[in-house]
């Protein structure tokens, strides 16, 4: 009422302007956006210059220029057998972190609820966090061998300890007074579990996969490339070996592109899918 | 599961045997107080790693028991080995983190404090985000040789990406109110960086350090293994490649146990000292 009362008067006067003020408010935002997108692009011609001049610089025998590298990509795709090696790594990857999430959720679960848990395994998940990739990735080849299993095994230890970190923090968050009600009516523990505490996790469990999966496929790679028998990495490494430097550039392109498509289309659909029936809950999770 | 409903602490309890948190204070033998305190499960905790370890060491025949590691540990230090190898990897490391925590600083604060020169870096920064260690560590090879630079190029190639995203995440919380305010009561500019946007940023400069640290450390190794000019990462290829994997596992204890102790002792400190004014109540 009060807003009514003292816009009123000043209303009324200014309708004939409104429209021209609202067309160059409009004006100004569009300005803004086209430069926007245009300082965008800027960034990527800037990433283009730098890399022809690196590669000028250290001539295109040690860094191919540009278009080098789109001509081995578009030849890679030609060829086809981009697919398997490419499917081949996200099935590790994926199978990586289900192992990930069967192992690091029980442990967060334990972590969320109880404190000898707690002190259990705090220690090693946070030291487990900060071991360099590369000695997983030599571990899991020194455990398996050449074999499809070291990929997996890498990628699993380096994403369960976020996927327990991230769980026992959702344990922990969850609203007391729910469990307090389900206790007052009479619910049994299981209950509880099944349908207060899970449901919480599950949330917590994809923003920690979301969150590593960046490292995760970096992992998978390198493990690849140490001891694979097939995948991007094992192909980057034969490709270093035959000194085609612009191959091993074109499919490391093809696969952080592939990649990103994935995180953005598979992982964020997936995501919202599931935690469809908590829509503003979600922001709070992540 | 029946640990977790068996806790002293959980105020949970169902309702058909609900007793007051002092009463199963009381009800509990003082051996199981002992067993279940903080201390006592650390114990455990490496009591049961070690154990894993043994197991899987014999389950294996090729991942090396506790025992091989220690004696190829041993002989490392004493052929001197270890020293040497460690002072020019840390080295490499420093300078190539100090870079990137100079550069990563620098344009962090660009890319916080200016919308146009965050829409010009972002690609770019998204770019260096996604680009692996590994494909850094073969170029450096390439273009720099087996001498120092490689490994320095490469620990501030793949560090610096995330000292930035951290830095200008940190220069565009600094709180808008407190900025205008600032500015409407005229307080000069010298003040309002020291009082307020470096309070703000030291805490998220800290926590990219330490980020920058923990990939950087990768990096170094990464760069080593490939790059062969000596160092912690080129010696643990020589036992790796001689198929001497207790020799391999040795250097991975070294290494480990370095970063551990620089997070543990130095970094988190230094990060709960520099969000000091945040986290005090």
């Amino acid at each position: 009422m009060t807003d009514q009362l003292v816009m009123g008067p000043d209303t009324g006067p200014s309708t004939p302007a409104a429209p021209d003020r609202e067309a160059a408010a409009r004006r100004t935002a569009r300005g803004r956006r086209w430069r926007r997108t245009a300082v965008l692009a800027l960034g990527w011609v800037a990433i283009y210059a730098v890399w022809e001049a690196t590669s000028w610089w250290f001539g295109s025998r040690l860094l191919p220029r540009p278009h080098e590298v789109l001509q081995s990509a578009i030849e890679i795709i030609e060829t086809g057998n981009f697919v398997g090696d490419f499917s081949a790594s996200v099935l590790k990857t994926f199978a990586g972190f289900g192992v990930a999430a069967l192992v690091g959720a029980p442990i967060g679960y334990a972590m969320g609820r109880s404190r000898y848990w707690r002190a259990f395994f705090h220690d090693g998940v946070t030291i487990a966090g900060t071991i360099p990739a590369i000695v997983y990735a030599v571990m899991s080849l020194i455990v398996f061998g050449l074999s499809n299993l070291g990929p997996i095994l890498a990628v699993a230890l380096v994403s369960a300890p976020y996927v327990a970190l991230n769980v026992a923090e959702g344990i922990r968050g969850v609203d007391n007074q729910l469990i307090t009600m389900s206790e007052a009516f009479g619910r049994t523990p299981r209950q509880i579990r099944r349908e207060v505490l899970v449901p919480t996790i599950v949330p917590f469990v994809f923003a920690a996969i979301r969150m590593c999966f960046a490292v995760a496929w970096k992992v998978e790679a390198l493990t690849e490339v140490f001891g694979g028998r097939s995948g991007v990495g094992f192909q980057i490494r034969t490709e270093y070996q035959l000194y085609d430097i612009s191959a091993v550039l074109a499919w490391m392109v093809l696969f952080i592109a592939f990649m990103l498509v994935i995180e953005r289309l598979v992982l964020a659909k997936a995501e919202s899918r599931l935690l469809a029936w908590r829509p503003e809950e979600r922001g709070a999770a992540l | 599961m029946t640990t977790v409903s068996d806790q002293p602490t959980s105020a949970s309890s169902t309702v058909g045997r609900r007793r007051s948190t002092t009463e199963i204070e009381q009800d509990t033998p003082q051996w199981r107080k002992v067993l279940t305190s903080d201390p006592a499960a650390r114990v455990t905790s490496l009591l049961a790693f070690v154990l894993f370890w043994v197991v899987v060491s014999a389950l294996f025949d090729r991942v090396p028991g506790p025992v091989a590691v220690w004696t190829s540990l041993v002989d490392e230090f004493s052929r001197g080995e270890v020293f040497g190898n460690f002072g020019s990897t840390l080295y490499r490391f420093g300078v190539g983190v100090a870079l990137a925590t100079v550069v990563g600083v620098a344009v962090g604060v660009l890319m916080g404090l200016s919308q146009l020169s965050r829409a010009f870096l972002e690609s770019p920064v998204l770019v260096a985000l996604s680009i692996p260690a590994i494909i850094w560590a073969f170029l450096t090879v390439m273009w720099f040789g087996f001498g120092d630079t490689g490994p320095i190029i490469t620990t501030f190639l793949t560090s610096v990406p995330f000292v930035i995203v951290n830095v200008a995440q940190g220069v565009r919380g600094v709180s808008r109110d407190l900025r205008d305010m600032s500015a409407t009561y005229d307080v000069p500019m010298g003040r309002r960086v020291r009082d307020l946007v470096l309070p703000a940023v030291t805490g998220y400069i800290a926590a990219g350090v330490r980020f920058a640290i923990i990939i950087g450390w990768n990096g170094v190794l990464l760069a080593e293994w490939f790059g062969g000019g000596g160092g912690v990462g080129y010696r643990a290829r020589f036992w790796y490649d001689a198929n001497r994997y207790a020799g391999f596992a040795a250097w991975v204890v070294l290494f480990v146990g370095f970063i551990v102790l620089l997070d543990r002792f130095v970094l988190d400190k230094a990060i709960q000292r520099s969000f000091r004014w945040r986290d005090a109540r």
